[in-house]
C-alpha cells in the first residue's frame, strides 16, 4: 500500500469518528449553524480526499452526503433523527470500505449498486417529495435497458466492424451498445469523458456524437460538455459498471441482439431489379442446395459495383450461407429483402428462432465447414475424430487458426489485447470442438486460461505455433478478411502477420492499466492545490524507539555524577570532578527536556476514547429504551498514548454498566421523582502527575446490601467479613474476580467478567479505580492514572546493605521516628504519625531478610510512609537516598513470577535496581 | 506540452489537457483559415474536441495514434 493511501485511510477513519461525533451533537442541538459547517466542512474534505484515489463508490457516498448538509447547512432540509440516522449507516458504510481498501487495496465491483443506492437514499432525504419508486427506477436504469425498449440502429457502424461483431457473436460472445451522455458540467469535476470512453475495455467500435449542431465560434462554450459517446463492446455487464462507475446514472447499456449487425447497405441504384436473382435463390434454398447458392451468390456479388446496396446484401448473404447451421429462414429473410431494397426485418426471424435453429441443423450438410460453435454437442457427433475432415474442410480450419495466429500477433493497442485473446479463445474452442478433437482442447484451455490470467497472447500463440508445427503446412489463405477492415486502428495486420517471431511481441504486451496509464497520462491536480502540513503523522513504532534512545540516555547520562565521584576519590582531581558535574547539570537538563518533549508527543487527549462515547451511549440507549443525556468534561486532559488506549476497554465497559444497571427506565425514574433523562457524566482532570476520570450517573445506584450478599452466595467473602464490611467497602467488591449482580446475562453486560477486568485493566498501568455510590441517587467511579508510564521516578532505599527502587507514586514522606515512639500491638509495630495510628512493617521481614533494621545514632529509625490505594503504611527501611528517574523494564523469565517487584532499572553506574512492588509486598 | 502555436497551424503534442480549451478557442477565432496537426496527439481533453468540432477547422494532420485517429474520424471531417 502506497503511503498516501496509508495516510488517507488514517485520516478518513479521524473524519468518519469527526462526522459521527458532529451529527450526535446535533442531535442535540439541531440549530446550531457552527455545528452544521463544521459537520459540512468534514465531509467535504473526506470526500475530496476520496477524490484523490481510485473509490468512486466511497465519493458518491460522501459527494451525496456532502449535498445534503450542504442543504442542511442552507436550512432547505432540517435536520432529523432520520437524516443523523442515514447519515450514520453512510458513514458506516464508508468505513466499511476504508476496511476493504485495507485489506485488499480496492473495492469490490459489487459495492457499486450499493453505493449507489446509499447516495441515492441520501440524495431522497435532500427532496423529500421524491418517491421512493423514482429512485428505484433510477437504479434499474443504470442497471440494465432491455432490449425491447430501445430499437437500436446500427447501420452507422462500418460494415466491416459489423461482421466481426457478428462472426464474434456467432462464437458465443455478446456484445452492449454503450451510450455515454455525461452531464454539460462534467468538465468542472474534473472529468474526461473521451478519455473514459476509449478507456472502455473490449471497445470493437466507438463513436462520438455532438448533441446539438454548433453555434457561432464567438458563442461557444467550450466548457459545457455536448458531446456523447456510443461505444460497440463485448466486455461483460460487470466490466462495464466498473469502468463507467463514477457516472453509473449517465450511461445506457443495451445489449446487442446479433441479427442488429446484419443491415445491408449502399447505393441503391436505381431500386430493385434483382427479382431472377431472388427467384433463382430461394429454389436453390428451398432445396436446401447451398452449395448452388454460394457460386451464384459469388459471381453476383463479382459484378456488381461493391458500393451498392445489392453487394453489401450480398456479402452478408454468404456470411449467413457460411455460417454453421445455416439459419435457412434468417437468409430467406435477407434474399426477400432484395426484392425491395428494403432493409431486412429481423423481427420476422427471433419469434421462432429457436424452433428454425433446430430444424436448420436437420438439412445441413456435412460438407460445409465446421466452424460454429451454436451447436458444438451435435456436431460432435456427426465428426468423432479430426482425421475425418476433407481436404477442403482442414483447409478451412487451418485458414482460421492462422487467422487467430494473425489477430493474436496484433500488438497496436494493448487495451484491446485481452478482448483480442478471449475472442481467438473462442474461435479455437469452437473449432476444436468441431472437429472433435478432445485432446486438442484440454490443451487449448490450459493456454487459454494462462493468457487470460497473464493478460498475454503469449500461451495461446505459443499453442497455435505448437499445433502449425505438428500439421501438414496450409498455406493461409486471404486470412486477413477477418479483419483486415477493422476501424481503430486494426489495420495492419499483413506487417503484423509477416513478424517472424511471436516472443519479439510479447514483451511489449503489459496489462491493458499500465499501457493505457503511460500512453495517457491523467491529468494532474494543480500544484499549487497542496497545503502546507501542520501537523506530521508518525509511526508510533518511530516515537517509541525515540522513547527508547531518550531512555538510554537518561540512563547513560546517570553515569557523570559517578565518574565526577570517581575522579575526585580516586584520582584527587578536583577540578575535573567540578567541570564534569558542570557539565552533567548541562547535559541534564538537555536530556530532561528531550525526555518532556517525547512525552508531550506520546500525550494524546482524551477525547481519542471520549469520542466512541456519544455513539455508544446513543445507541445502547435507544435499544434499552432509556433516555440519557450524556456530558463529556475535559476532553483536552492528555496522558500517554499507552495508557489511553489501555482505559478504552475499562471505561466501555464502566458507561455500559452504568446505561444497564445504573440508569432507570424514563417511568421508573420520574416515579423517583428525577428527571426522565439520566445524565451520564464523563469527565477528565489532571491532578499532579495524575490523569483521574470520574464516571458519574445519577441512577439507581448501588445497593450495598445486594452487593454483600451476592458476594457472600459468590464465596468472594466469609460470613466474618460480612458483618464487619463497611458498605463503602461493599460496592468496591464488585470489582472483585468473578462477580456479577445481573440476574440475566444480556448482551450488554451481566457475564461475570466485569469489573474485575476493569480494575485489572487499570492496575496494569498502575492505575487505581474506586467506586462510591449512594442508593437511588447514583454511582460514581473514580479512575486514576499515571501520566506516563515510560519513565518511572523512583526513590532509592537502602535495607541490609542492599538498595531498591520504590515509586514516588508510594512515597507520601520520609521520617525519622525514634524507636521509643515505636508501639507494639502483637506481632505488629504502629506508630503514632501526624495524629493517626499507621502501621509499620519492616522491609527484611517483608522480603525475608532475617536482619533487624539500623537504627541511627540518635536512635531513630528510618521510616517510609507509603500509600497503598486509600491505606497508608510505614515502611522501616535502613536509609534513603536519592531520587532518580528510570526507564523501568518488567522482569522476564522466572523472575516474571516474583511479585515482590514490578521490574528492574539500570542504573548510571551500571547496576541494576529492583523496583518494589509495593502492593505486592505489603 | 500541450498546443504549440505557429503562424496558421496549431500543433496538438501528447495530452492536450482541459485548460488549454480557452487558449485555443481565442486563437481559433483570429485564425479562420488555421490548419491543425494532431500527429503527434494522444489525447485531447473533449473541451478542445469541441472547439474543433465547432469551428469546423481543416484538420491537416491526423494523429498516428490509430486509437485516438479511428475516434477522430467518427466526429471529424477530413480536411
Amino acid at each position: 500500500m502506497n503511503p498516501l493511501l496509508e495516510q488517507f485511510l488514517s485520516e478518513s477513519r479521524e473524519f468518519l469518528q469527526g462526522i459521527a461525533e458532529k451529527l450526535m451533537q446535533l442531535e442535540d442541538t439541531p440549530d446550531d449553524s457552527h455545528l452544521l459547517v463544521e459537520l459540512f466542512r468534514l465531509v467535504h474534505t473526506l470526500k475530496g480526499n476520496s477524490g484523490l484515489f481510485e473509490f468512486p463508490e466511497m465519493t458518491r457516498v460522501l459527494h451525496a452526503g456532502e449535498d445534503l448538509m450542504d442543504a442542511v447547512r442552507d436550512g432547505r432540509v432540517a435536520f432529523s433523527q432520520q437524516l443523523a440516522d442515514q447519515l450514520l449507516d453512510a458513514m458506516d458504510f464508508v468505513s466499511a470500505l476504508c476496511d476493504q481498501i485495507e485489506d485488499g487495496g480496492k473495492i469490490e465491483a459489487e459495492l457499486t449498486v450499493d453505493s449507489y443506492r446509499l447516495s441515492e437514499s441520501l440524495r431522497a432525504l435532500m427532496a423529500s417529495q421524491q418517491k421512493q419508486a423514482e429512485v428505484n427506477d433510477q437504479i434499474e436504469k443504470i442497471t440494465q435497458v432491455s432490449a425491447e425498449a430501445v430499437k437500436l440502429d446500427l447501420s452507422k457502424l462500418p460494415e466491416p466492424v459489423r461482421i466481426e461483431a457478428y462472426k464474434r457473436t456467432m462464437a458465443g460472445e455478446s456484445f452492449y451498445w454503450l451510450i455515454y451522455s455525461p452531464i454539460e458540467t462534467c468538465f468542472f469535476q474534473g472529468e474526461d469523458p473521451f478519455f473514459t470512453a476509449r478507456q472502455t475495455p473490449e471497445t470493437l467500435w466507438g463513436q462520438i456524437t455532438a448533441r446539438e449542431s454548433w453555434p457561432k465560434l464567438s458563442d461557444l462554450d467550450a466548457y459545457r460538455c455536448v458531446l456523447d459517446y456510443e461505444i460497440l463492446t463485448s466486455a461483460s455487464h460487470v466490466e462495464l459498471l466498473e469502468q463507467y462507475r463514477y457516472v453509473p446514472d449517465q450511461i445506457q447499456l443495451i445489449p446487442v441482439d446479433r441479427w442488429s449487425f446484419v443491415i445491408p447497405q449502399g447505393d441503391p441504384n436505381g431500386g430493385a431489379v434483382y427479382e431472377d436473382f431472388v427467384i433463382d435463390a430461394l429454389q436453390y434454398l428451398d432445396a436446401g442446395d447451398l452449395d448452388s447458392l454460394r457460386p451464384v451468390a459469388e459471381s453476383m456479388l463479382q459484378l456488381s459495383n461493391p458500393d451498392l446496396w445489392l453487394s453489401s446484401a450480398l456479402r452478408w448473404l454468404l456470411l449467413l450461407i457460411d455460417t454453421v447451421p445455416p439459419n435457412h429462414q434468417a437468409i430467406t429473410i435477407l434474399i426477400e429483402s432484395l426484392r425491395s431494397l428494403n432493409a431486412p426485418d429481423w423481427s420476422l426471424l427471433k419469434a421462432n428462432t429457436n424452433e428454425l435453429e433446430q430444424k436448420s441443423t436437420v438439412t445441413t450438410e456435412p460438407s460445409i465447414p465446421e466452424q460454429s460453435p451454436s451447436e458444438p454437442e451435435q456436431i460432435n457427433t456427426t465428426f468423432i475424430d479430426s482425421k475425418e475432415l476433407s481436404e477442403e474442410d482442414a483447409l478451412a480450419l487451418e485458414t482460421i487458426f492462422a487467422a487467430q495466429l494473425q489477430i493474436l500477433q496484433i500488438d497496436d493497442q494493448a487495451s484491446w489485447q485481452f478482448g483480442r485473446v478471449k475472442a481467438a479463445a473462442g474461435v479455437l474452442l469452437n473449432c476444436c470442438k468441431a472437429i472433435g478433437d478432445e485432446k486438442a482442447i484440454a490443451s487449448i484451455e490450459v493456454a487459454i486460461e494462462k493468457s487470460l490470467s497473464s493478460e498475454s497472447s503469449a500461451p495461446l500463440l505459443a499453442w497455435l505455433k505448437a499445433r502449425q508445427q505438428t500439421t501438414p503446412a496450409v498455406k493461409p489463405a486471404e486470412s486477413t478478411v477477418v479483419s483486415a477492415e477493422l476501424p481503430l486502428g486494426l489495420v495492419s495486420l499483413e506487417e503484423q502477420a509477416t513478424s517472424p517471431e511471436p516472443e519479439q511481441i510479447t514483451p511489449e504486451i503489459i496489462s491493458p492499466e499500465l499501457v493505457s496509464a503511460e500512453e495517457l497520462p491523467k491529468f494532474s491536480r494543480r500544484p499549487d492545490d497542496m497545503a502546507s502540513a501542520k501537523s506530521l503523522k508518525v509511526d508510533q513504532s518511530k516515537i517509541d524507539r525515540l522513547m527508547n534512545l531518550i531512555g538510554e540516555i537518561v540512563v547513560s547520562k546517570n553515569a557523570l555524577p559517578y565518574l565526577a565521584q570517581r575522579a575526585e576519590e580516586q584520582f584527587g582531581v578536583r577540578e575535573l570532578s567540578r567541570e564534569i558535574k558542570a557539565q552533567y547539570a548541562v547535559i541534564n537538563r538537555i536530556a530532561e527536556e528531550m525526555q518532556d518533549a517525547i512525552m508531550q508527543v506520546r500525550m494524546m487527549p482524551v477525547s481519542f476514547v471520549f469520542q466512541r462515547f456519544p455513539r455508544l451511549v446513543r445507541d445502547i440507549s435507544r435499544k434499552l429504551g432509556k433516555e440519557v443525556h450524556l456530558v463529556l468534561e475535559g476532553e483536552e486532559t492528555e496522558a500517554d498514548k499507552n495508557i489511553i488506549e489501555s482505559l478504552a476497554d475499562p471505561l466501555i465497559h464502566i458507561v455500559r454498566n452504568s446505561l444497564d444497571h445504573g440508569l432507570e427506565l424514563p417511568e421508573v425514574r420520574r416515579a423517583a421523582g428525577k428527571p426522565a433523562t439520566g445524565t451520564l457524566t464523563i469527565k477528565a482532570n489532571q491532578e499532579g502527575d495524575q490523569v483521574i476520570i470520574e464516571i458519574n450517573d445519577d441512577g439507581k445506584g448501588i445497593d450495598p446490601e445486594v452487593i454483600k450478599r451476592k458476594a457472600y452466595e459468590k464465596n468472594i467473602i466469609d460470613e466474618a467479613t460480612l458483618e464487619r464490611i463497611t458498605d463503602r467497602e461493599a460496592v468496591n467488591l464488585i470489582f472483585a474476580a468473578g462477580f456479577s449482580t445481573a440476574e440475566v446475562v444480556s448482551d450488554l453486560s451481566g457475564r461475570g467478567v466485569g469489573m474485575d477486568v476493569v480494575r485489572t485493566a487499570v492496575e496494569k498501568v498502575n492505575g487505581t479505580i474506586q467506586l462510591e455510590s449512594e442508593v437511588g441517587l447514583g454511582t460514581k467511579i473514580r479512575i486514576s492514572l499515571p501520566l506516563s508510564m515510560a519513565v518511572t521516578k523512583v526513590m532509592i532505599i537502602e535495607s541490609d546493605n542492599q538498595v531498591f527502587g520504590l515509586p514516588m507514586d508510594h512515597v507520601v514522606e520520609i521520617v525519622r521516628i525514634p524507636v521509643s515512639e515505636l508501639i507494639s500491638i502483637k506481632q505488629s509495630k504502629t506508630t503514632v504519625f501526624r495524629g493517626k495510628i499507621v502501621a509499620l512493617k519492616t522491609l527484611n521481614s517483608l522480603l525475608g531478610l532475617p536482619t533487624e533494621p539500623l537504627v541511627n545514632s540518635d536512635n531513630e529509625v528510618a521510616v517510609l510512609i507509603a500509600r497503598i490505594g486509600n491505606e497508608v503504611m510505614g515502611l522501616i527501611v535502613d536509609d534513603f537516598h536519592e531520587t532518580i528517574d528510570v526507564i523501568q523494564k518488567p522482569l522476564t523469565g522466572v523472575l516474571a513470577g516474583l511479585g515482590a517487584y514490578s521490574g528492574s532499572a539500570l542504573m548510571g553506574d551500571g547496576s541494576v535496581l529492583m523496583i518494589l512492588n509495593v502492593r505486592g509486598i505489603l | 506540452m500541450a498546443i504549440e502555436y505557429k503562424k496558421n497551424q496549431a500543433l496538438f503534442v501528447d495530452v492536450v489537457s482541459v485548460d488549454e480549451a480557452e487558449t485555443f478557442l481565442d486563437w481559433l477565432q483570429n485564425k479562420p483559415n488555421a490548419k491543425i496537426d494532431l500527429s503527434r496527439c494522444n489525447h485531447l481533453h473533449p473541451a478542445n474536441l469541441q472547439v474543433l468540432l465547432a469551428s469546423k477547422v481543416a484538420i491537416a494532420v491526423w494523429p498516428k495514434d490509430a486509437n485516438l485517429k479511428a475516434w477522430l474520424e467518427t466526429v471529424l471531417q477530413p480536411a
